[in-house]
């Protein structure tokens, strides 16, 4: 029996043109049983930075607010808030504390960094559980669907995508990437994030 | 210099009779034709064997055979279905249909069914109503007929992308519009090809070389494209109806 495994969940995360988009399953299980098909396992860390935590869902929970409380001091401090880079070393480091009895989840950060000329830089990375990060510049992925999702983004992910465009490629890539997954699945959840604009869209997949 | 004090205590050994050799097969049928693919790298661990070791075969004008798992029982099963498959033809003065070579590997399979053959096989061809057609089989002889299929080291990055590209599963048809039942063959070549290059980035077992054969029904009108492809060779055997090409690409080597 494998932790990783234990409660099932996907999260994938792709760059477009001046646009992020993070998506996840919303299964929660104990192995083969379902128990929950409404579990949110991304959050928003700022207005433009949002981070997925699949893996073991209690450890959900803990590092998520470990996360929140660990943002909001360093909002207090530095009287600005963090930048997606920032926020993924503070990821890495908070999951490397644990380095010998670490929290089961692999993150996946999506979010915009701002620019010195004031614009917006697409911005992805994702962790394994002890805090290595990787920094694509094209689609990261995790959880118990991950080899299926690199088949899939693989297969769609094109460059330069525009929000909508990137919203059904992300969509196409974890809906079918699920449907092959008996750990994931039971609905999906996609967020686009822009400019100007968070686009959150709940998707309707199979249910079994 | 031996360790003494490992000696004294009682030594087990065992023979292990199989390995896992790597590489993926996918097969695909149309209406009038059937795609069967592999890579040709053959791996065991960490190296590889060889960038060269075809893993399809063409076993007649209107059958070709895909295997995957372990190569020596794969190369021992295909000698032994077309050994099987010229007795046929000696017996009977014709090649054996393609529902009948799906049986007759299911027996095959199955007659080792407490030593198995590790292989995983997957069978496209043409039917005698001259639709395409993909049998797929594990390794004791369990089989189906379906539009496509693929198996190995990345059937799980390639199969869920046929099912969104070939099935057109998850995706909603236009108003008073439907989904195509079948694809053209040059739409299915890009998918082949795509489906390999994107398994030979995310996978170490995939990679070298992609092999593609084309078996063509009687009078497909594709025939005259196939002909002028570059790197397109025919390989049909006899004076039949039915012709088989094979496509040669490269893939990465890392």
């Amino acid at each position: 029996m494998s932790i990783m495994e234990l409660n099932g969940g996907s999260v994938i995360a792709m760059v477009g043109k001046d646009c992020v988009a993070i998506a996840s399953d919303l299964r929660l299980g104990n192995q083969a049983l379902g128990l929950s098909s409404n579990f949110q396992r991304i959050f928003p860390v700022t207005d433009r930075i949002y981070v997925g935590l699949p893996g073991l869902g209690t450890d959900v929970h803990t590092l998520w607010e470990k996360f929140r409380f660990r943002v909001n001091m360093y909002t207090i401090k530095e009287e600005r808030e963090i930048e997606p880079e920032t926020f993924a070393h503070l990821v890495s480091s908070t999951l490397y504390e644990h380095r010998f009895g670490p929290y089961f989840i692999e993150p996946v950060i999506a979010g915009l960094a701002k620019t010195p000329s004031g614009g917006v830089k697409p911005f992805i990375a994702a962790t394994d559980l002890i805090g290595c990060l990787n920094f694509a510049k094209d689609f990261v992925v995790a959880g118990t669907a991950s080899s299926k999702l690199f088949g899939m983004a693989e297969g769609l992910w094109e460059p330069d995508l525009e929000p909508e465009d990137l919203f059904e490629t992300i969509s196409q890539a974890l809906m079918n990437a699920v449907d092959r997954d008996a750990y994931s699945g039971w609905g999906c959840v996609v967020h686009v994030i822009t400019k100007d604009k968070i686009v959150t869209r709940t998707l309707k997949g199979r249910m079994d | 210099m031996p360790d003494m004090n490992s000696l004294a205590h009682p030594q087990q050994h065992q023979f292990n009779p199989y390995t896992e050799n790597g590489g993926t097969i996918l097969a695909i049928a149309g209406e009038d034709f059937t795609v069967i693919a592999g890579d040709t790298r053959q791996s065991e661990g960490y190296s590889i064997q060889t960038r060269y070791a075809p893993k399809v075969f063409r076993l007649t004008d209107k059958a070709v055979l895909a295997v995957n798992g372990f190569a020596a029982d794969g190369n021992m099963f295909v000698k032994k279905v077309r050994q099987r498959l010229e007795w046929y033809r000696h017996a009977h003065a014709k090649d054996m249909p393609l529902r009948a070579i799906a049986r007759l590997i299911q027996t095959m399979l199955y007659a080792r069914r407490f030593f198995p053959f590790y292989v995983y096989n997957i069978l496209g061809g043409i039917e005698e109503d001259g639709s395409g057609a993909v049998y797929s089989f594990d390794p004791v002889g369990s089989y189906e007929r379906e539009a496509c299929r693929a198996a190995g080291a990345a059937q799980s990055l390639v199969q869920p992308f046929l099912d969104n590209q070939i099935y057109f599963k998850n995706q909603t048809p236009a108003q008073d519009t439907s989904h195509p039942v079948h694809l053209p063959l040059h739409s299915v070549l890009a998918l082949v090809i795509d489906s390999f290059t994107g398994a030979t980035e995310r996978h170490i077992e995939v990679g070298d070389g992609l092999e593609m054969y084309v078996v063509l029904a009687r009078g497909n009108p594709a025939l005259q494209s196939l002909q002028d492809l570059p790197g397109a060779e025919e390989v049909t055997g006899t004076q039949a109806e039915e012709r088989v090409f094979v496509i040669r690409r490269d893939l990465k080597k890392d």
